[in-house]
């Protein structure tokens, strides 16, 4: 069991992990926090409105997928139960070998947020072929108050 | 103007006051780099040049624009246009901030003095693994099972014990994440609640708060993190422009 402690803007006790804004964070960050979001220029400008080309940008995640399922058991498969005790031996063995600095699930679930990332990242800046004249507009506001 | 220029394409990342001073230093996401104003009333427009050669949406050009209204978000209300906002330069006063300088200045008006928080956390999924397991008979079981077997002749439990951890990972979320939300909501002026991606995300949300109230609301996250702390991790992005609390139109 791990603590996140890392903190880097403010004082405080450090147990939420903090990011600035302004483009420091992450891409996945970057892409979820602007897309689909603000105030739409068609609304406004319907005369002068230059059509740019733009890269397809899809962030949603299908979560519902066989690839999820099996990453979600993998990673329940290799949990220790009982954190202590009831290792067999070819647990120990690779316990050893992964140099135990993490618990071995938290690999796996990384790796797949990484090739989110990737995924991500392809998506827009490899498949210059993948263009549209304007982006849809979805989203409907929630909750907003 | 001559009609080369009247064509000029031009990126508008956001809106402000007229009266506010954009930041030094900024980074556009056009060729030249640079970054300026364009003011027309009580209301002022943040804009660039534009690549032509390539289609927008590369990672620089979204971050530019995150990075260009969240510096300015620093300082001074800020309404982002969503991202891409290209039109030709002339129409930029012409269409956008003339006919609209009221509406405009009424929405800057109501981000004055406030930015945008945005909360995400996620289980410890070895915390989490375990509760699940210990918790529910047929995960535990089918888990055993699955552990018994070579790994391509399990492939269906596989896939039917991830499912199912899935479901029991979004079935607690659900509870746990809107308590998560209640907590904060009071120290915020609004708050959104954003949709989740992967299954161990527990919550999503953004939160509009008062500058002067900025240390309290923080204060309070690092409470609920400490409580939550080796069951959910949290992290908090911000301060940010307002993203989430803008309007469409």
């Amino acid at each position: 069991m791990s603590v996140a402690t890392q903190r880097s803007g403010g004082g405080g006790g450090g147990y939420v992990e903090r990011a600035p804004g302004g483009g420091s964070s992450s891409l996945a960050d970057v892409v979820a926090l602007i897309l689909d979001k603000g105030l739409v220029i068609d609304v406004f400008v319907r005369v002068s409105l230059v059509g740019i080309e733009i890269l397809t940008i899809d962030a949603r995640i299908v979560v519902a997928s066989v690839d999820t399922y099996l990453r979600f058991a993998e990673a329940t498969n290799r949990l220790d139960l009982y954190e202590k005790g009831g290792k067999d031996l070819p647990e120990l063995v690779q316990g050893i070998t992964e140099g135990g600095t993490k618990g071995k699930t938290s690999g796996v679930l990384e790796a797949a947020a990484e090739k989110v990332n990737d995924m991500l990242a392809s998506s827009r800046e490899q498949r210059g072929e993948e263009v549209r004249r304007r982006p849809a507009r979805q989203r409907p506001r929630e909750n907003e108050e | 103007m001559n009609p080369i220029e009247a064509e000029k394409p031009t990126y508008i990342y956001g809106l402000i006051r007229a009266d506010a001073v954009i930041p030094d230093g900024l980074i556009g996401l056009g060729p030249s780099g640079r970054v300026s104003t364009i003011s027309h009333g009580r209301v002022a427009a943040i804009v660039s040049d534009v690549p032509i050669d390539r289609p927008l949406g590369v990672r620089g050009d979204l971050v530019a624009h995150e990075t260009v209204l969240d510096t300015v978000a620093a300082r001074d209300a800020v309404v982002p246009m969503r991202f891409p906002a290209v039109v030709e330069e002339h129409a930029v006063v012409d269409e956008l901030l003339a006919p609209n300088e009221d509406h405009f200045a009424s929405l800057l008006e109501s981000l004055e003095g406030r930015a945008q928080f945005t909360l995400t956390g996620r289980y410890e999924q070895d915390a989490i693994l375990r509760e699940v397991l210990l918790g529910d008979d047929e995960i535990r079981v089918l888990r055993e099972k699955v552990r018994e077997l070579p790994e391509d002749a399990s492939y269906y439990d596989r896939a039917r014990l991830g499912e199912l951890v899935v479901r029991a990972l979004e079935q607690r979320r659900e509870a746990e994440g809107a308590g998560i939300i209640d907590r904060l909501e009071s120290f915020a002026v609004a708050t959104v609640s954003n949709q989740l991606a992967a299954p161990d995300d527990v919550v999503n949300a953004a939160f509009l708060v008062e500058r002067e109230r900025q240390e309290e609301f923080e204060n309070a996250v690092e409470g609920v993190g400490e409580e939550l702390a080796g069951r959910v991790r949290l992290r908090l992005l911000g301060p940010v422009a307002p993203y989430d609390f803008t309007p469409e139109e």
